[in-house]
């Protein structure tokens, strides 16, 4: 078991490095941690690398492949959380309605033009994120009241509905106003184009804090997987517990896409093949879900920037493209190795 | 005493319990009979604090309305009848849930050597020692149903809910079970209530039997005493007393 996670926490670091080193201009491995050194040390640089190449890493590769890692391990660790709350190995933000809601505030913000004048430039990671935590509270509201117990299949099936409604309602808010429908397709496509530290200062903390609320909860995570009435039977205290995480998932996901656009699949990917490498329980999974849902986001990254030259392409579109046939594979090779 | 009165119980509009009372002492079991539908499972959810019910429940004294859930599962554990497996773990971790009351003031905390030495004679109660490894996605169902009796018993409970305990197992470990529960509940202020479809199981349990229809009571009391042919007839609408007679005479015949 520490051989696989510190293979795989070296391999995330390496993907890490990567993501700084290649782009369209190639600066090796070592000049980049040179410079990462450099710059947190204040020690003098090595003579041979040029000022703009010390700023394309500071200033845009670092930046952007740290927020990629954020990102990828929030969305990982929301979609772990939300797998074993609801029982549902499908479930994810998707499922619930936090990214259709946050693509409703999106839209918000896109059509209208809208600035609140304290919020600047995070407007628009805001409302997305209070419209996606608030689309998930409004499907445990509906449910609960169907159904005081918040059985599985009921917030499902409310999120799914709600979700549907959501998308249909920007779709036709998008159609209406097509001097905005590019930038916001965009959106939906997800993208860390352009994204500074500052952003990476907002979402760390929030991801950070999330994260370990969560791995607090890892024995909870665990017994819930045998469903609400297992667990109480054992003494957790399924409601609130529930209603935490599901909550916390939800604000990380919400907080993370927002500032990045929808981006999918990661969430539903990356817990799976954790659990596949490290078993099911969730004081593996909750901590290996952030390096591998990490690493494997700035691989897409690195993907989406480089595969086409001097064009980018939406990384939530690669994430799907890769992750895809990657989720295929690894569900069938395990549906083969439990039958015999 | 674990004191039952007048306990109905239902889901949404629909009464399922109707007024069940019974008791039950320290070191006693008693297991619940009936028919398909009577309301047996419902009574046990209930008695757990599963369900929402009117009329009161109390441990020692204690009503339960008032205990937290927690207070609750560290006195009773309930073994129910086994759903779906959505994430594998294996037999020890399974096991050791049942510690997490006993062990949740650490934070990543490992679980301490008693609480891995309490797994471990929970799964020798069981006889799975040498499965703690296995991942229980690849157990079958009866060896499944004995991690999760070997489960409630990690709880260490004062009083085990069974629900339909003996399903899945083959009959050395139906056998087993039952002998185990019996002898367990017989000390340490320990009690068993078990909802059993098999009756002959069900009286090699206990003595004391609750026999349910309709969600009430339809007898109450010693087997010996309060049951006969006409009440089960009743009951089950067949007769019981005469297939197991004509049971017992294949049986009798066989070398």
């Amino acid at each position: 078991m520490r051989l696989k996670i510190t293979v795989t926490i070296a391999l995330s670091l390496v993907i890490l490095i990567f993501g700084m080193a290649v782009g369209s201009v190639y600066i090796t491995p070592a000049d980049s941690l040179a410079i990462v050194w450099h710059k947190i040390t204040g020690a003098a640089a090595p003579d041979h690398i040029k000022d703009t190449y010390v700023s394309i890493i500071w200033d845009i590769r670092l930046p952007r492949a740290l927020l990629a890692f954020v990102v990828g391990s929030a969305l990982s660790i929301s979609g772990a959380v939300m797998q074993s709350v609801l029982k549902n190995p499908l479930a994810s933000s998707y499922t619930l309605g936090v990214s259709s809601g946050a693509s409703l505030g999106a839209a918000i913000v896109i059509i209208c033009g809208l600035t609140v004048p304290a919020l600047q430039m995070f407007t628009l990671p805001v409302v997305g994120f209070a419209l996606g935590l608030g689309t998930i509270l409004l499907a445990i509201s509906i449910s609960s009241r169907l159904d005081a117990n918040l059985e599985n299949n009921t917030i499902i099936l409310t999120g799914m509905v709600i979700s549907l409604f959501i998308n249909a309602v920007v779709t036709l808010a998008s159609a209406l106003s097509r001097e905005h429908i590019q930038r916001l397709i965009y959106w939906q496509m997800g993208s860390f184009q352009l994204k500074e530290w500052s952003t990476l200062f907002v979402l760390f903390p929030i991801v950070l804090a999330a994260s370990f609320a969560v791995a607090h909860f890892n024995r909870e995570l665990d017994m819930l997987t045998f469903g609400e009435e297992q667990a109480k039977t054992m003494g957790v205290d399924t409601k609130r517990v529930k209603w935490a995480l599901l909550i916390i998932a939800a604000a990380m996901t919400g907080s993370a896409i927002s500032f990045v656009g929808v981006i999918g699949f990661v969430d539903l990917v990356a817990p799976h093949i954790v659990r596949k490498i490290f078993g099911a329980a969730h004081r593996y999974v909750i901590p290996m879900s952030a390096v591998l849902g990490g690493g494997f986001m700035v691989l897409c990254d690195l993907a989406a920037r480089t595969l086409i030259p001097l064009q980018e392409l939406p990384v939530g579109a690669v994430t799907a493209v890769i992750g895809a046939p990657f989720f295929t594979y690894v569900y069938f090779s395990k549906r083969k190795a439990r039958a015999c | 005493m674990l004191k039952v009165e007048n306990v109905s119980a239902g889901y949404g509009g629909a009464t399922v319990v109707r007024g069940v009372s019974f008791s039950l002492d320290k070191n006693e079991s008693i297991c619940i009979i009936g028919p398909n539908g009577c309301g047996k499972t419902t009574l046990l959810r209930a008695v757990a604090g599963l369900l929402p019910y009117s009329g009161s429940v109390e441990l020692d004294g204690k009503p339960l309305r008032k205990m937290k859930l927690r207070e609750i599962a560290k006195k009773i554990a309930m073994l129910s009848q086994i759903s779906g497996i959505y994430f594998s773990y294996s037999v020890f971790e399974t096991v050791m849930m049942g510690r997490y009351l006993h062990m949740r003031d650490s934070f990543f905390g490992a679980p301490s050597e008693r609480d891995r030495e309490l797994v471990f004679e929970c799964l020798r109660a069981v006889d799975l020692t040498d499965a703690a490894g296995k991942e229980i996605s690849a157990l079958s169902g009866g060896q499944l149903q004995r991690v999760f009796f070997a489960r409630a018993l990690a709880q260490e409970p004062e009083v085990i809910l069974l629900d339909e305990p003996t399903n899945h197992l083959d009959i050395k470990y139906q056998i087993e079970l039952i002998e185990y529960l019996k002898e367990w509940s017989r000390a340490g202020g320990h009690r068993a209530v078990g909802v059993l479809h098999d009756i002959n199981l069900a009286m090699r349990l206990s003595e004391n039997m609750l026999i349910m229809k309709d969600g009430a009571v339809a007898a109450e009391g010693r087997a010996g005493e309060k049951i006969d042919s006409a009440m089960l007839r009743d009951v089950y609408g067949v007769d019981v007393v005469d297939f197991m007679r004509r049971s017992l005479r294949r049986w009798d015949g066989m070398k």
